[in-house]
């Protein structure tokens, strides 16, 4: 604790900060990402004499004994408002952490807010914690959050006084960023800002002064012209209705009892308007913005030169004003109806009638496709669509065919097998990254049709799966391709390497991340029963562990045979309850030797395109194949609806992200809607070995969503299961033996695959390069399996042997 | 449930008595009237039927009170009576005892004589104290000694009257002040509400007193007195023996009373005297006690949120709830009303190393569960509590075995021959061929050590 004089000092200094004026305005701010929080141990209000509440500082520094534990996290001396028990939060002045009391009357509107202008961190049950940070701050800047009314939203929730030091940041933060913005309407672009003097000030400086250039008026009656500057009504959603939201089918039977639900809603709205008491009304100042207009040719160094002065421009398109680009004949199928948190999603892209670029951010299985698809809709301009690998490709095209009235010759697929062109004016193409990013050496077709995508203007671009492409990747794509607005979807915003603040600038802001618990709750997603089981290792194996290398030491303990026991009997559980269960392994040894010996189908990177579609066609429909297995590639964009049940054996060390995207293939379990439905997801690991270390990291991101991981440390009747593998010492010898001839490459995970081969690393995306040169081969190589990676595996002469005999039969009998 | 663990301790203590110390007891009606508090509602029941009435009861009257299907109640009930010698039976008839009818009677109908209930000062105090001042010291006094316990640095330290009953009664263990650590124990302790606790400490305390010749009957004498003053008022030292002026002191250590300086000739009762018999109903801590006291109200005690990501809530501002809660979670930030912080492997094994065990530290979050986690069932996420049981399993893995080791053996054969003959005893824990060395429980040492004198000799 601070000693009495070095509190004063810090208080006096801090008390002149607070009251110095803001004259300052353009100079000395900090930029963006060296914004941090600074800790200023101050109270927020003043002392006040003679007044009963006034702050006195030795009486609420309490000296009591604790204190020293929290260090400087002792926040105690922030003084409650009287009527703090109606306000549902507290505001850390140290990191900017907001703790949120989610079972206030208020916490629904406080989540909506705090999620625009804040990263969630945690959302449990009972109390949630959210985080301030510059870019969350720039992103609700950027959906049209003024400074003003961060600050007072969140001081009338908080149940402190907001601290000084965070209005500071949340002043730095939002002082410049967004405050201009860049506006393409009526085929001009125009610099747009609702403060009069921050485009004045653009104006006087020296680069961006002279490109300005005077047009006519285009609409005199709705403007007026104050010093240079055109003065214009502020955008509003007005007209706009997103497809498929009830304000779009203006649906009039409303039921007695959603009647009530409204009402109650609406008395839940006054008591939040009482308590915040925001009255947007009087703000006339807002409804106007200024702008003025540059030449086509001026946007890049204009854009360049705001970055440079701290005034990055957000990106606007006004699409409903673009002439220009010839319109798009699609709309939403009537039959298509989307859900609320969609809606919501969508209403902050398009929250004042022109389409923002930013990420939206909802769980996997909760509809991201259709989100993708309501913006195309909405926008009606040419779209185009990258994803990861070819074969989400065909499923967002079929997506696109089953949701809306797209005609078919107007979606054009452009991967390595296919190189369509679209013959209107418009329309949507969907491709890979890879595709896109290639900068290598084409083919002559793949040349032809990256000239084509070039050359045009596109006026959507929907990004899928953002997390998992990196920076170099998607700043080349998005210089390759002009499209006005940009929609990254994701369902986890997580990132090993920290590279996510790159989407940040790279494609916009974080619009809206959705609660995974509340979209369970309401059904929308799969509820899951999470369970850890603990395997123990058996004492040759953990022998053997103790004693191998790193690399090996893997190897032994995704071998382990007690894990596979465990791995045997869960199938066998749950195939009797009729589930549907996908087995994934990260290695591939271990893939294919748990194939093998339980008899099942299996899919990693090696198999065939033709071979793939057979097996998840016959999982699918085929009741006597309950259960496959899958290496990484079926982490992400691989939909089956079917699946109930997730078996894990091997990930990629604490990766926090492969856990969600693969707790993601069950959430959009088709029975999710049966009553008492639970879905199961267990991760095997083996005791007292590294994987236990990993296991508790890579849980950590579903445990903030508020995710519960059971410890299953035994598994009831496991050892009367009917041929048991490996039950006798003999057996778990040979076992033990075989594991220890494989070589290292073995225990290595999986190298390369469709979904993640650009995941982060250079070599991996030199790989995918490579892949995308390819121009002819058979089908295998075709669907990656001459791919550099596999080399090793394509080689081994064992392969064509140990293929299992089933898959064999399927494939040749199919060729 | 309304009678917790230390009432009944006191009620067994006090069986624990022979008669004649108990008749002795008897003598002061402020005795008669404690104890009288402390008896279950039957019992108290056939205590007042009996109490004005002379003559015998036969047993068999008593049913006639109960109602049908209370006859077990009705059996414990009489069980306590005959066990602390209040009542007699002979020949199916129940009779009160002597003594006590006399005492209980005198303290109702107030014909005491011998000052049992204190004597209140008859001069005014010049430096008189008003309640809020002696909640305030009992607070501090009694909050220091928690927070002793808890190993929060105040920069103060108990007495050594209150350091040596800490350690006398298990709660603490360590020779110096500063190396004084809380045992299993304490912790259980610390669970407890404020007037359990006391009652812990001054049955430790009457233990003790035992050991140092002081009577108990004048201890206990002293302490139902305490029971019985009035908040505010205060007391003559003039009524009390040499043996409960001694008392005074140490309970003046505790909080229990307030003397202005040792020599003073007056003392106050503190609140939490005045309460000691009271059925003011389970309070949370010493501040928490005062609080309500003064209140006057019942109010929700939870306060601990527990979330399936292992954070932890508390709505307490008590610095002695967070220094509690500091034992086993790693706090993180505190504000005014509320400290945040987290339950992790190493938080949990800290706790466990300093003998807190793992049911202990559930049963404090569920006893302190937050109401709005009492909305759910299972109360606590069974996830977490699992998880924390399983960190304690996981310290129990190791087993610690006092020996010997057997090491630089000159060959292979006299390794061979030493560690055959331990293995064939059985007391051999663990080898190591390769490198000659192994390990022999002590029990078996000798034998070993034996049998290698007997190798040498022959050898030799």
């Amino acid at each position: 604790m601070l000693s009495q004089d070095e509190y004063s000092d810090q208080y006096n200094s801090s008390e002149s900060a607070a009251t110095g004026d803001d004259d300052d305005e353009y100079t000395g701010r900090p930029s963006l990402p060296s914004v941090h929080l600074r800790v200023k141990p101050a109270p927020p209000q003043k002392p006040n004499a003679g007044d009963s509440t006034s702050f006195d500082p030795s009486s609420t520094v309490k000296g009591d004994s604790i204190s020293r534990v929290f260090g400087r996290a002792e926040f105690s001396y922030l003084m409650l408002k009287p009527d703090h028990t109606s306000r549902p939060l507290w505001i850390n002045p140290l990191d900017g952490r907001i703790i949120l009391e989610s079972y206030s009357p208020l916490a629904e509107q406080a989540q909506d807010f705090l999620v625009t202008i804040a990263e969630p961190v945690s959302r449990p049950t009972h109390i949630h914690e959210y985080k301030l940070t510059p870019y969350s701050l720039y992103a609700a800047v950027s959906v049209g959050l003024e400074t003003n009314d961060i600050i007072s939203v969140l001081n009338r929730l908080s149940k402190v006084a907001v601290p000084q030091n965070i209005i500071d940041f949340i002043n730095n933060c939002t002082v410049s960023y967004g405050k201009v913005k860049l506006v393409l309407k009526y085929n001009r672009y125009f610099v747009e800002s609702p403060q009069a003097d921050t485009l004045q000030m653009l104006l006087k400086d020296p680069e961006i002064g002279p490109l300005r250039i005077e047009g006519d008026d285009y609409n005199a009656t709705s403007t007026t012209i104050v010093e240079g500057l055109v003065r214009e009504k502020a955008p509003s959603m007005g007209e706009l209705t997103i497809p498929g939201t009830n304000k779009g089918s203006n649906s009039s039977a409303v039921a007695g009892g959603q009647a009530e639900g409204d009402r109650q809603h609406q008395s839940v709205e006054d008591l939040f308007t009482s308590v915040v008491g925001l009255d947007r009304e009087d703000d006339d100042d807002m409804d106007a913005v200024h702008s003025f207009e540059i030449a086509h040719e001026s946007v890049e160094p204009v854009k360049k030169r705001c970055q440079e002065i701290d005034y990055p421009v957000l990106e606007e398109y006004d699409f409903r004003n673009d002439t220009r680009n010839p319109n798009l004949d699609i709309d939403l199928k009537p039959s298509t109806q989307i859900r609320p948190y969609q809606e919501k999603s969508l209403s902050k892209m398009f929250g004042n009638g022109r389409a923002r670029s930013g990420i939206i951010v909802l769980p996997c299985g909760a509809g991201k496709t259709l989100v993708g698809i309501t913006a195309a809709c909405t926008i009606k301009k040419s779209v185009i669509v990258l994803c990861t690998s070819s074969v989400s490709v065909m499923q967002w095209r079929q997506q696109f065919l089953q949701w809306c009235t797209i005609q078919p010759e107007n979606i054009a697929v452009f991967t390595s097998e296919n190189k369509e062109k679209f013959r209107n004016e418009a329309g949507l193409v969907v491709s890979t990254y890879s595709m896109v990013a290639n900068t290598r050496n084409r083919s002559h077709e793949s040349q032809k049709m990256m000239d084509f995508l070039t050359s045009r203007e596109w006026g959507f671009v929907i990004l899928d799966e953002v997390h998992v492409v990196p920076a170099a990747m998607f700043r080349r794509v998005v210089t390759t391709i002009a499209a006005h607005a940009k929609l990254g979807l994701t369902a986890t915003l997580v990132r090993e390497d920290d590279k996510i603040d790159d989407l940040n600038f790279l494609i916009g802001p974080k619009l809206y991340e959705a609660n995974w618990m509340d979209l369970a709750n309401k059904g929308h997603i799969a509820n899951v029963q999470c369970a850890e089981v603990w395997c123990p290792m058996t004492t040759e194996f953990y022998n053997e562990y103790l004693h191998e290398t790193p690399r090996k030491r893997r190897l032994l303990y995704i071998m382990n045979p007690k894990k596979f026991q465990a791995c045997q009997f869960l199938i066998n559980y749950h195939e009797k309850r009729g589930d549907k269960i996908i087995v994934f392994s990260d290695n591939v040894y271990a893939l294919q030797a748990y194939a093998q010996k339980l008899k099942k189908f299996f899919i990693y990177g090696g198999t065939p395109q033709g071979e793939r579609m057979n097996i998840l066609q016959n999982f699918q429909l085929n009741p006597e194949v309950n259960t496959i297995f899958l290496s990484k590639v079926g982490d992400t964009s691989i939909d089956l609806p079917e699946a109930t049940c997730l078996i894990q054996i091997s990930s990629h060390y604490g990766s926090r992200r492969q856990e969600a995207q693969r707790l993601g293939r069950i959430l959009r379990a088709k029975r999710r809607n049966d009553e008492g439905f639970n879905a199961f997801f267990y991760s095997l690991v083996s005791k007292d070995t590294q994987e236990m270390y990993y296991s508790t990291k890579r849980q950590a991101f579903l445990v903030d969503q508020g995710y519960a991981f059971k410890v299953i440390t035994h598994l009831q009747g496991m050892e009367n299961l009917p041929d048991l593998a490996y039950a006798t010492v003999g057996e778990r010898r040979e076992l033990l033996q075989s594991v220890l001839l494989q070589n290292e490459e073995a225990a290595g995970i999986e190298n390369g695959d469709d979904a993640e081969n650009f995941v982060g690393r250079g070599g991996g995306y030199v790989k995918s390069i490579k892949k995308a040169k390819r121009t002819m081969g058979s089908l295998s190589s075709l669907a990656g399996g001459d791919d550099m990676a596999y080399v090793e595996y394509n080689k081994s002469k064992n392969k064509e042997k140990t293929r299992n005999p089933l898959i064999k039969k399927l494939y040749y009998s199919k060729k | 449930m309304s009678v917790p663990k230390f009432r009944t301790s006191i009620n067994d203590f006090l069986e624990g008595l022979p008669e004649t110390v108990l008749i002795r007891l008897f003598y002061s009606p402020a005795t008669c009237l404690a104890i009288f508090r402390l008896l279950p509602a039957m019992a108290q029941l056939f205590i007042m039927a009996m109490l004005f009435n002379d003559k015998p009861v036969a047993a068999t009257d008593l049913n006639l009170w109960v109602q049908e299907g209370s006859t077990s109640k009705q059996y414990d009930a009489l069980e306590k009576l005959r066990g602390m010698h209040l009542v007699k039976q002979s020949q199916g008839m129940l009779t009160l005892q002597k003594t006590f009818r006399a005492g209980l009677r005198n303290a109702l109908s107030g014909g005491d004589h011998n000052n049992s209930f204190g004597i209140p000062c008859d001069t005014e105090d010049k430096h008189k104290v008003d309640i809020e001042f002696l909640d305030e010291h009992a607070n501090n006094q009694w909050e220091l000694i928690l927070h002793f316990m808890v190993g929060t640095d105040t920069g103060k330290i108990p007495n050594n009257g209150v350091l040596s009953l800490l350690r006398h009664s298990g709660l603490m263990e360590g020779s110096t002040p500063a190396n004084m650590r809380i045992t299993n124990a304490g912790f259980q302790f610390l669970l407890q509400d404020v007037n359990a606790q006391i009652w812990t400490l001054l049955l430790q305390y009457l233990n003790m007193s035992e050991d140092l010749h002081m009577d108990a009957v004048e201890v206990l004498h002293f302490l139902f007195m305490l029971g019985s003053l009035e908040l505010g008022q205060d007391y003559s030292l003039a009524a009390l023996s040499p043996t409960q002026k001694i008392m005074l002191d140490d309970l003046r250590d505790y909080g229990i009373v307030y003397q202005r300086k040792s020599s003073s000739r007056r003392f106050y009762p503190t609140r939490l005297a005045t309460t000691l018999t009271s059925d003011t109903g389970a309070l949370l801590t010493a501040s928490a006690s005062m609080d309500s006291a003064i209140a006057q109200k019942e109010r929700d005690t939870g306060f601990v949120i527990l979330e399936t990501n292992f954070k932890v809530y508390a709505y307490t501002d008590s610095p002695l709830q967070i220094a509690v809660l500091n034992l086993f979670v790693h706090l993180r930030s505190r504000f005014a009303n509320m400290v945040t912080g987290q339950i992790s492997r190493e938080s949990v094994r800290k706790a466990l190393s300093n003998g807190i065990t793992a049911d202990q530290i559930v049963t404090y979050l569920t006893v302190h569960a937050h109401p709005q986690m009492r909305k759910s069932t299972p109360l606590l996420p069974p996830t977490v509590v699992d998880q924390i049981r399983l960190w304690q399993l996981e310290m129990e893995r190791m087993k610690a075995v006092e020996g010997y080791l057997y090491s630089d053996f000159s060959s292979k054969s006299e390794y061979d021959t030493i560690a055959g003959y331990a293995r064939d005893l059985g007391v051999m824990t663990w080898e190591k061929p390769n490198k000659r060395m192994f390990f022999v429980s002590k029990e078996g040492n000798q034998q070993i050590v034996d049998f290698v004198r007997r190798k040498v000799h022959s050898g030799a």
